[in-house]
């Protein structure tokens, strides 16, 4: 995994940029409906892998299901 | 003629010049692995004894230089790619990836910037 240039940029003293966001455990046999937000800068943890989550791009909003891969990154970054 | 890692150099090249053709080693590593078995900068290759040559090619064996290194890259790009970040796209486009401008310079991005990178 390679934290992205964004996070290169930041301070360690800081650590990641956690947002708060109502992250709901899914109960067995219940949809969840994905995590809608406009918080492009928080930075992706690894107990997200798996969520859905709709993030803006200014206009509309992109559906993301995250994946192991992008834990590190932004969640900007995979809404153009 | 002195065989480094499969490749034949003459022996009137310089030695730093010979470690910088391939592709991986650059100034600064080239003087950083002379200088670890303390071959002087200004050295060529005939100057060289027979340790220095396996102390070499062991040296080089060990790094990821040359088609690791490329494989290395492609990867690289292929899992942004695959995670569908704003990085891949532009790599797949071929347009700069750190947000340069495009108005105009972007030759460098349209030569290198590919799924399949070559160098």
């Amino acid at each position: 995994m390679l934290p992205t240039r964004a996070l290169y940029a930041r301070s360690i003293w800081k650590g990641p940029n956690i947002v708060p966001l109502p992250i709901v455990r899914p109960k067995p046999g219940e949809r969840v409906q994905p995590i809608r937000t406009q918080a492009r800068s928080a930075t992706i943890l690894p107990n997200f892998v798996g969520l859905k989550f709709q993030v803006h791009n200014g206009k509309v909003y992109h559906d993301i299901t995250v994946t192991e891969d992008m834990v590190g990154h932004k969640l900007g970054e995979f809404s153009p | 003629m002195v065989l480094l890692l499969g490749v034949n150099f003459s022996e009137q090249r310089l030695v730093k010049r010979a470690l910088e053709t391939f592709y991986g080693i650059g100034p600064s590593v080239s003087t950083r692995i002379m200088a670890r078995f303390s071959i002087h900068p200004t050295a060529k290759i005939r100057d060289l004894e027979n340790k220095h040559i396996t102390d070499l090619t062991a040296e080089l064996t060990g790094m990821r230089i040359e088609n690791d290194l490329r494989r290395q890259l492609r990867e690289n790009i292929t899992r942004l790619r695959d995670m569908g970040s704003y990085r891949g796209r532009r790599h797949a486009m071929g347009l700069p990836v750190r947000g340069q401008r495009t108005r105009t310079q972007i030759q460098t991005a349209r030569k290198l910037n590919r799924i399949e990178r070559r160098g």
